[in-house]
């Protein structure tokens, strides 16, 4: 059995999955726009911000304040199961709870990719309208932050599809979820040593789309005590497996 | 005959509420297999645990000889509780979703739409169905990949009486088809109708199993009226076939022992210088039958 195709159709024809998926694509063309007609004495903010090839990295910042929305997508879809009883028809019908999870998976995969090939385009467009530099270099240069972008959605949306498995329903459990991202993880980082809340899910997440001009705002004041993306990247994994294994085990020792 | 559904020592508790305790049946290939219980009885938790949906807190079960795995599961068609589908969905995607689960093939769906009458509804949103044609969908779906046993819980709730009629009639013509049926429901008379076995259970406790007519068929009792009611209580008193009596305004209505009947009474009635003016055998009400099994101590 196709894991992939059976998610899909029951997506495709799903408005909620389009709108949510619409919302997302708009928010984020919107802020791009807004921030490049910026007029800053005399001159737009676009043709400073959107060169070739930092581009990237602050395209990606942006971004990543939208992997909420996708979170909150993954646990509509994953709600949904528990409130229509499908997840459990589908086990009666021959599925087992590793498919369960692992079916979602790749709809979490499909949607980080699809959003990081709308970045893409997205980043194009706007180099090619305000960059003075389009030569290849200048365009690939920095495009690694792009599949820092991809782990960085994936591992939000596996986060938010845990807490889908864990509370069952969806108004609870994206209110869990937006809570943990947006409060309780910071009061957190407030209260560990930098050394240790480097390596928290949120921050090693949000370390993989750094702030463009971090460094130099570090040089000024205390660091912040980011990893480095690439660093970041192996903690992020690792939360990704676990969140995966925790939502396996909560199927697995519950009735559904 | 072969077994098909065996249960070890089923039990599950919810907290402090044992759901069910120590459940051990045998359901053999071929037989329409009732669970019958009140609400609250346990049915659906045993189904929910046969079907790997509730972990049972004890005990065990196995699925023709072997544990529970995708292979047994492709060979049953369940529905638990409610029919479970996504209401975006129309019904010919909902199950086409179900085929591709059950690795059945797609050219079953139409088969299985005209089995159960939906095939002009095809097209149409499941959440637009009525609660019959919901269940209707259920069963259709259940049917997919033409299984050797259908599990059904409660299949009728909740349906008017064409409703009923229909998924009846339904369930019959699978029987026919030499499927075995495992069958939950609190309604006697549908049990009695439809199947061919029955466990009776109450708070989780099973009370009685057997063929339906050992289970189901417990002592006829007869209705007399004679013009001297209380010369005849005095006779009915000394009969030694009379198992119990009881008065019932202007009638008497008795149980006898096993082997005795209307006429024994009648011939001992007239020999004391009694003279009824009524005797009737009254088949015992499904429901008194049913009070009876469930108020008997275990």
């Amino acid at each position: 059995m196709n894991l992939l195709r059976i998610e899909l159709k029951k997506i495709v024809p799903y408005y909620t999955f389009w709108i949510i998926l619409a919302v997302y694509a708009a928010l984020l063309i919107l802020v791009m726009m807004a921030a490049s007609n910026i007029s800053i004495n005399g001159g737009q903010l676009g043709t400073q911000i959107y060169q070739f090839p930092k581009l990237w990295q602050l395209l990606t910042y942006i971004a990543s304040f939208f992997n909420l929305l996708l979170g909150i997508l993954i646990i509509v879809l994953v709600t949904d199961g528990y409130s229509y009883r499908t997840l459990r028809q589908q086990v009666i019908d021959g599925m087992s709870r590793t498919e369960l999870v692992l079916a979602k998976f790749y709809v979490i995969l499909g949607i980080g990719a699809a959003a990081t090939i709308f970045l893409l385009l997205v980043g194009l467009y706007f180099g090619f309208r305000h960059s003075t530099d389009t030569s290849m270099n200048a365009i690939l240069g920095q495009i690694d932050h792009l599949s820092y972008f991809f782990v960085q959605a994936v591992g939000y949306m596996t986060l938010a599809m845990l807490f889908g498995f864990l509370v069952k329903r969806s108004g609870m459990a994206i209110i869990i979820f937006i809570l943990y991202a947006q409060v309780l993880e910071p009061i957190l980082q407030f209260w560990l040593n930098d050394a240790i809340d480097q390596y928290l899910p949120i921050k090693a997440f949000k370390s993989l789309t750094p702030m463009p001009g971090q460094e130099l705002l570090d040089q000024m004041t205390t660091p912040t005590g980011l990893l480095q993306p690439a660093w970041a990247t192996l903690p992020a994994l690792c939360y990704i497996g676990l969140f995966l294994l925790l939502a396996y085990y909560s199927l697995k020792l519950r009735d559904l | 005959m072969a077994v098909i559904l065996e249960t070890n020592s089923l039990s599950k508790k919810y907290g402090s509420i044992q759901a069910l305790k120590q459940l051990s049946v045998q359901v053999e290939q071929g037989s329409i297999y009732g669970l019958l219980g009140p609400n609250g009885s346990g049915k659906t938790t045993t189904l929910g645990m046969a079907l790997d949906v509730i972990k049972p807190t004890s005990g065990s079960f196995n699925w023709f000889g072997q544990p529970v795995s995708r292979s047994t599961k492709r060979r049953i068609g369940a529905l638990l509780e409610t029919p479970n589908f996504y209401p975006y969905l129309t019904a010919q995607r909902n199950l086409e979703v179900a085929a591709e689960i059950k690795g059945a093939p797609a050219g079953q769906i139409a088969r299985v739409l005209q089995l159960v009458g939906l095939e002009q509804r095809k097209n149409s949103g499941f959440k637009g169905f009525s609660l019959g044609m919901k269940q209707r969908l259920a069963l259709a779906s259940a049917m997919l990949n033409d299984p050797e046993v259908l599990v059904l819980d409660e299949p009728t709730n909740g349906l008017d009486p064409e409703g009923i009629a229909e998924v009846r009639e339904i369930i019959l013509r699978i029987a026919a088809e030499g499927k075995t049926i495992i069958l939950a429901s609190h309604l006697l008379d549908e049990v009695e109708k439809v199947c061919t076995h029955v466990a009776v259970l109450q708070r989780g406790v099973l009370k009685a199993e057997g063929p339906v007519g050992a289970i189901l068929s417990a002592k006829d009792s007869i209705v007399i009226s004679a013009a001297d009611q209380q010369k005849a209580s005095l006779v009915l008193a000394q009969l030694p076939f009379v198992a119990s009596y009881q008065s019932e305004k202007e009638n008497m209505v008795l149980t006898l022992q096993d082997g005795y009947t209307s006429a024994d009474v009648n011939q001992a009635m007239f020999a004391a210088g009694v003279v009824l003016t009524q005797l009737v055998v009254r088949r015992k009400s499904l429901e008194a039958q049913f009070l009876e099994i469930i108020k008997k101590p275990s």
